[in-house]
């Protein structure tokens, strides 16, 4: 119960935020790889600069919704200062709350009718 | 890649960073500078100017998005904090804020007084642009002679600087048709007046050119209080119409609430509707001066310009009239800003005060200060274990400022708040001062000044506490629970802070100390009359029914008839002033000085002639205010206006000591008309403070009212107390003369107390600063050396367990709050003697460096630090060795 209240008290998240939380879903990424990541994924729509990344990186790592990985994939191939992130499993519970949230809120949309629905020939 | 082959975008990118907070920057700084490396390498293999830009663009928005929420995040979690170490430490916080509450109020309540009258410009258009002109007789010590009607014709058609030239005086007149005859302050001025101050009618007009015609239909203005107050604020005024000096006057406006200056009035008139001022005699004769004359500078023209051309006029008018401006007196006139003209009595006590409120500040920063260093005390262990969890110096130093700037603020509301509550007794006093103290409220400057000086404050209180922790983090965690390494440190920095303290309140205490050696001293000085059971009435007669001196001598003999049998009254006298009536103190004694001449003396050419004060009485004048008979005789019922009466007139001693001093005047003759008219000196009489207790008697002639009637003041000594006669009196009055308006009802005591209204007003806001200076330091005496004690326990427990006597623990403890005493109390006479100059102005009889107060002064002192230091000393005597060396 009150987890469910702490995990709602983050919703909305911001879309930078919630693409940040989904480039993690699937394994540790540095900031340059989440940076990509979201930027492939959203085609450029949502595009993050270094400052934006890190003050959000920043924001979810004290919230404990991301947290700083020990491990490294590849020692020899990457750089020494490189940060990598992996979501919590709080993070995860916040990223599937906002999920469904917008899930809830298609539905709705569908149910109003508000897409048309194309006509088969 | 090495440092110095950094491209000069990264240089670009690492300064842009550098907008964010040290500890985000700790933090992320490399890894960003990495990204936007990246980054840029992906531009630059696409190539293109466009991605190149774009880039740019999205890293600075980013960086200037992302810093301000940053900073915030920082601030609300150290509010946060603060507010929650505030409550823990509730005691700590209470007397921090408190005592910053004091100094912050105290410095904002004379601020604002300072900023209303000294600082902000008149509230006037171009207020800079107007000024005061004078004519002097500097030889004869005459500051402001007046005007004539002539010579304000002079001035203004033959000046080159002046935009315009108005004049002014103010008059008592009584007014028909609005209930009882009711006697109002009356401005008499030109028509363009209003004009050149820029003011604009709230209802109707001011006056035209056409008003000021001889013969023109008299209209009035009313002040914006009178029409609120007299006529409920009636928007039907303009057009109604009052009979004054048995004419008909009809309104035609309403000022708005603009403060009035020189002096407040009900209503203003134009010159020719003034009976005096329209009389052939003030018209024709250029020495019947009565008015002042205001001006306004011409864009561009300097005060400097303004007074070489009036000194030309003036020099010109010497030339042409050598009858009117004979060459001894030394007549010249001059210029000055009508903002110093109005202000320059108070300056000197309000920067007093200033000054003073600005040590009350200092001592309360040095308390609250020292207050900080021993909760520090408390808090290095919190502070380390912080430090060692990885909070940085700066996030450290960030958050103790957070919290000094949040009890500062806290202060600086309350401050406000009693700045705020003792504004209407602030204006009070400074109304005794300067026309300008109605103006005296708190507005965005004032308000920018508190928030300044509670910023100041805490940077003052919060770094000196930042700085310790600073110097102490690193090894507190090491050491045992109550911080013992750093003590000896701590305590050495904090005995300095109570030295100071001390030192300041000294020094404050002087000033107030001096200021009330003065009070006392005057009010023992003998004025040399009988003050006790004296009343005074100003009576005004309806001036249009006696027109020549022979109607108003026999009313004025009806009058004191008819009050000379009323029950009570001992002896009534009329005069055309007495002692300390308030418009002499404010006047002084040049208000009715005259030159004269003594029969069978010779002026040296350029010597200036003798100047006395005048005053026109009836015989018992002396009688009703105890003023004894030195030699002679004094003024009798056949002093009368009988051609065959020789005039005469009596002197003080010191216009004996001063004309006569190896011969006796009795029988010498002295004119003040050039030798036309000549008045032997009958009788010579005591010596009378007049002009208020600080100022040593001057030379005095008195005539009689029958000889030359200037009634103003009936004086009157009563069998009871006087204020209870006042109505029977006035009725007495009224049963002569029904049309006759009797004001300014005061007993002489009341008057001799107001007399001494501004060295009041400065010796009791002094006292309260230096009253509150003292408290503060004597808490923070006690405070530091309970401090001390509790830290010592251990110390003093051992001490005691190897034998020492609780006596002498209370004598070691006792003596150490004395030294530093002691100590505050040597600078503080070193300092007290460099300020001496400050005060000197404002003393009366008491030397700057007065042994007395000094010596009372340093006696206080010492005796509150030896109290304050007393409990914890009796405390320390008292410690149990047992529990002591038990404990931690």
């Amino acid at each position: 119960m009150t987890k469910k209240r702490e995990t709602e008290s983050f919703l909305p998240l911001t879309p930078a935020m919630f693409h940040i939380l989904l480039a993690l879903a699937d394994g540790e990424k540095h900031g340059y790889a989440i940076l990509k990541e979201v930027a492939r994924r959203t085609e450029d729509k949502v595009r993050l600069s270094a400052g934006t990344l890190y003050g959000n990186l920043s924001r979810l790592e004290s919230a404990g919704l991301i947290a700083e990985s020990d491990v490294r994939p590849d020692l020899v191939l990457d750089d020494e200062r490189r940060r990598y992130y992996l979501l919590t499993e709080f993070g995860r519970e916040v990223a599937v709350a906002e999920a469904q949230r917008m899930e809830e809120a298609l539905g709705q949309a569908r149910a109003k009718k508000l897409f048309r629905k194309p006509r088969l020939a | 890649m090495g440092k110095e082959t950094l491209p000069f975008s990264q240089r670009l990118f690492r300064a842009l960073v550098r907008v964010l907070p040290f500890d985000f920057r700790t933090n992320y700084e490399g890894e960003m500078e990495g990204v936007f490396r990246d980054q840029q390498r992906e531009v630059d293999e696409r190539g293109g100017v466009m991605g190149a830009l774009k880039l740019w663009k999205e890293t600075i928005v980013g960086i200037f998005t992302t810093a301000p929420r940053e900073h915030w995040q920082i601030l609300t979690s150290d509010c946060d904090y603060a507010f929650r170490m505030m409550r823990k430490n509730l005691g700590f916080t209470v007397v921090a804020v408190l005592t910053l509450a004091l100094g912050i109020g105290a410095n904002t309540a004379i601020f604002s007084v300072v900023h209303s009258v000294l600082l902000r410009p008149l509230p006037y258009p171009q207020g800079q642009q107007l000024i005061f002109i004078r004519q002097q007789e500097k030889k004869l010590g005459i500051e402001d002679w007046g005007f004539s009607v002539k010579e304000i014709e002079d001035y203004r058609a033959q000046n080159r600087s002046l935009a315009g030239l108005v004049e002014y005086h103010a008059m008592s007149f009584t007014l028909f048709g609005h209930g009882d005859p009711e006697r109002v302050r009356t401005g008499v001025v030109s028509a363009n007046y209003f004009d050149l101050f820029g003011v604009q009618p709230l209802l109707g007009r001011t006056f035209l050119p056409d008003d000021e015609k001889l013969g023109a239909p008299p209209v009035l203005l009313l002040s914006y209080e009178y029409w609120k107050n007299n006529f409920g604020s009636d928007p039907g005024i303009v057009g109604k119409t009052f009979e004054m000096n048995d004419k008909v006057h009809t309104v035609v406006g309403v000022l708005p609430p603009v403060p009035q200056y020189p002096n407040e009035n009900d209503v203003y008139m134009a010159t020719s509707a003034c009976p005096y001022r329209s009389n052939k005699m003030h018209l024709e004769d250029r020495d019947m001066r009565m008015m002042e004359v205001f001006g306004r500078l011409k864009p561009g023209v300097t005060v400097a310009q303004a007074n070489a051309d009036v000194s030309t006029i003036a020099a010109g008018l010497k030339a042409a009239y050598p009858k009117s401006y004979p060459e001894n007196v030394g007549f010249t006139s001059a210029v000055s800003p009508l903002q110093e003209e109005l202000t320059h009595a108070a300056r000197p006590t309000l920067l007093l005060l200033l000054g003073a409120a600005a040590f009350v500040l200092l001592i309360a920063c040095a308390n609250v200060a020292n207050l900080t260093l021993a909760r520090m005390a408390r808090r290095e262990r919190e502070l380390a274990v912080r430090s060692a969890l990885g909070a940085g110096r700066s996030r450290i130093l960030r958050q103790l400022l957070t919290e000094s700037f949040l009890l500062a603020i806290v202060g600086g509301i309350l401050g406000l708040m009693l700045a705020y509550g003792s504004l209407e007794l602030l204006t009070d006093f400074m109304g005794r001062l300067t026309p300008r103290a109605r103006e005296i409220h708190i507005d965005s400057g004032v308000l920018l000044f508190t928030l300044a000086a509670a910023l100041g404050t805490s940077i003052v209180f919060g770094t000196l506490s930042a700085l310790f922790s600073r110097a102490n983090l690193s090894s507190s965690l090491k050491e045992g629970s109550s911080g013992a390494g750093s003590s000896y440190q701590q305590n050495r920095m904090r005995s300095a802070l109570i030295v100071c303290q001390i030192a300041f309140s000294f020094v404050l205490l002087i000033g107030a100390g001096l200021m009330l050696r003065s009070l006392i001293k005057m009010q023992q000085v003998d004025a040399g009359i009988v003050p006790q059971r004296v009343l005074a009435m100003r009576t005004a007669f309806n001036w249009s029914k006696y027109t020549t001196s022979d109607k108003t001598r026999v009313v004025i003999q009806k009058l004191l008839d008819r009050v000379k049998s009323q029950p009570g009254v001992l002896s009534a006298a009329i005069s055309s002033r007495y002692p300390f009536e308030p418009e002499m103190i404010t006047g002084g004694p040049e208000s009715v000085s005259f030159s004269f001449q003594i029969e069978g003396r010779r002026l040296e050419p350029g010597q200036a002639p003798p100047v006395s004060t005048y005053a026109a009485v009836s015989p018992d004048y002396f009688k009703t205010l105890g003023i004894p008979l030195k030699a002679g005789r004094m003024l009798s019922e056949t002093d009368s206006d009988d051609l065959k009466a020789p005039q005469v007139v009596l002197i003080n001693e010191e216009a004996k000591r001063r004309f006569w001093p190896n011969e006796d005047p009795l029988g010498k003759r002295v004119s003040a008309d050039g030798g036309e008219h000549w008045a032997a000196i009958v009788g010579i009489v005591g010596d009378v403070r007049e002009f208020g207790l600080d100022h040593a008697p001057s030379p005095e002639f008195y005539g009689p009212q029958a000889q030359g009637p200037q009634p103003g003041n009936l004086i009157i000594r009563t069998a009871v107390e006087p204020q209870s006669m006042a109505q029977a009196l006035t009725r007495a009055i009224h049963e002569v003369d029904s049309q006759t308006a009797v004001t300014h009802i005061l007993t002489l005591e009341q008057a001799r107390y107001e007399s001494m209204a501004s060295p009041r007003v400065t010796a009791s806001l002094l006292g309260i600063f230096a009253a509150l200076a003292l408290v503060i330091a004597t808490a923070g005496i006690g405070g530091i050396m309970a401090l001390m004690v509790s830290q010592r326990v251990r110390e003093i427990g051992i001490r005691i367990a190897l034998g020492a006597r609780p006596a002498s623990i209370l004598q070691m403890v006792l003596g150490q709050g004395m030294v530093l005493a002691v100590l505050g109390v040597g600078i503080g006479i070193a300092g007290a003697v460099a300020l001496t100059g400050l005060v000197k102005s404002l003393l009366f009889e008491v030397p700057p460096t007065d042994v007395l107060t000094f010596s009372g002064v340093g006696l206080t002192l010492l005796a509150a630090a030896a109290l304050a230091s007393y409990l914890p000393a009796r405390r320390a005597a008292a410690v149990d060795p047992n529990v002591a060396l038990r404990a931690d």
